[in-house]
C-alpha cells in the first residue's frame, strides 16, 4: 500500500513537472512579446504618459520574476491582460501625442504671427521713445509720469521679447508664444500711451 | 523706420500747418520738425512746404 502511495505521488510530480516545462516555451514568448510591444513605443510614452509606462513596467518586472522561478503558468496567465494594458496604453500614447503636435503646429503658427509683428512694434516704440527722449518738452497730452513709464515698459518689454526669442531658439514653443503674447499686450499699452494709434 | 511698418503713425496735413506745429503736436517741441523731414523725404522736398491732405509718416 505505501510503495503503492509512493508510486502515485511520484507519478503525480513528474506529470506536475512536465506540465510546468511544457508552460516555459509559451511563457518566454509571452514575455517576449510584450517586451517587443513595449518597445515599439516606450520613448514616446515616457515622454506623454510615464505613470501608465511605470505601472506597465512593473507588471513586466513581476512577469520576469515568474520566469526566474519558473513559475511559467503565472507569466501564460497573465500575459493576455498585459498585452490588452500595453494596447490601451499605446492608443494613449498615441493620443496624446497627437494632442502635443497640433498644440506645437499652433504655437508655432502664433509665433511666426507675433514674431513679424512684435520686432516692428518695437521699432515704432524705439524711433518715438528717441525722438521724444530729444525733445526739450513733452507732447501736451502726456505728462512727466507717464512718459517715465513708458520708458520703464519698453525696457522691460525689448527683455522680455529676447528671453521669448531665446525660448522658442531653445524649443519651448509654448513658453514662448506665451510671453510673446504679454510682449505684444505690453507693446499695445505703450503705442497707447505714446497716443500712437496704429494705421 | 520701415515704410511698410503696420505701428508706423501718420499725419494728414490740414489747412494752415506746418511740419514744426505737427512737430509740436506730437513731439511737444517744434525744432524737432526735421525729424518729419527726413522721415518723408520721398514726398517732401522742402520742409517749408507740405500741402493740405499730404499724408505724412511720424517717426
Amino acid at each position: 500500500m505505501r510503495i503503492a502511495n509512493l508510486f502515485v505521488a511520484l507519478a503525480a510530480t513528474t506529470l506536475m513537472l512536465a506540465g510546468c516545462a511544457s508552460q516555459k516555451e509559451p511563457a518566454e514568448k509571452a514575455l517576449a512579446q510584450v517586451e517587443s510591444s513595449l518597445a515599439e513605443f516606450r520613448a514616446d510614452a515616457e515622454k506623454y504618459a510615464a505613470e501608465e509606462l511605470q505601472a506597465v513596467e512593473g507588471s513586466i518586472a513581476k512577469m520576469k520574476a515568474s520566469v526566474a522561478n519558473k513559475d511559467y503558468s503565472a507569466v501564460v496567465k497573465a500575459a493576455p491582460a498585459l498585452n490588452s494594458t500595453i494596447a490601451s496604453l499605446r492608443e494613449t500614447v498615441a493620443t496624446k501625442k497627437a494632442d502635443a503636435d497640433a498644440m506645437m503646429a499652433a504655437a508655432e503658427a502664433e509665433w511666426t504671427d507675433l514674431s513679424a509683428k512684435v520686432p516692428q512694434m518695437v521699432e515704432a516704440i524705439q524711433s518715438r521713445v528717441d525722438t521724444l527722449g530729444k525733445s526739450r518738452k513733452l507732447p501736451k497730452d502726456m505728462d512727466k509720469a507717464t512718459w517715465e513709464t513708458v520708458k520703464t515698459d519698453f525696457e522691460t518689454m525689448k527683455t522680455e521679447w529676447t528671453d521669448a526669442s531665446s525660448q522658442f531658439a531653445s524649443g519651448q514653443a509654448g513658453e514662448a508664444v506665451r510671453k510673446a503674447r504679454e510682449v505684444k499686450s505690453r507693446g499695445d499699452m505703450i503705442l497707447s500711451q505714446l497716443g500712437m494709434t496704429p494705421s | 523706420m520701415s515704410t511698410d511698418n503696420p505701428y508706423a503713425q501718420y499725419h494728414v496735413v490740414k489747412q494752415g500747418e506746418t511740419l514744426s506745429k505737427i512737430a509740436e503736436e506730437y513731439y511737444g517741441d517744434k525744432m524737432l520738425y526735421p525729424k518729419i523731414f527726413e522721415a518723408n523725404k520721398d514726398v517732401l522736398q522742402d520742409p517749408n512746404k507740405i500741402k493740405p491732405g499730404q499724408k505724412l509718416r511720424i517717426p
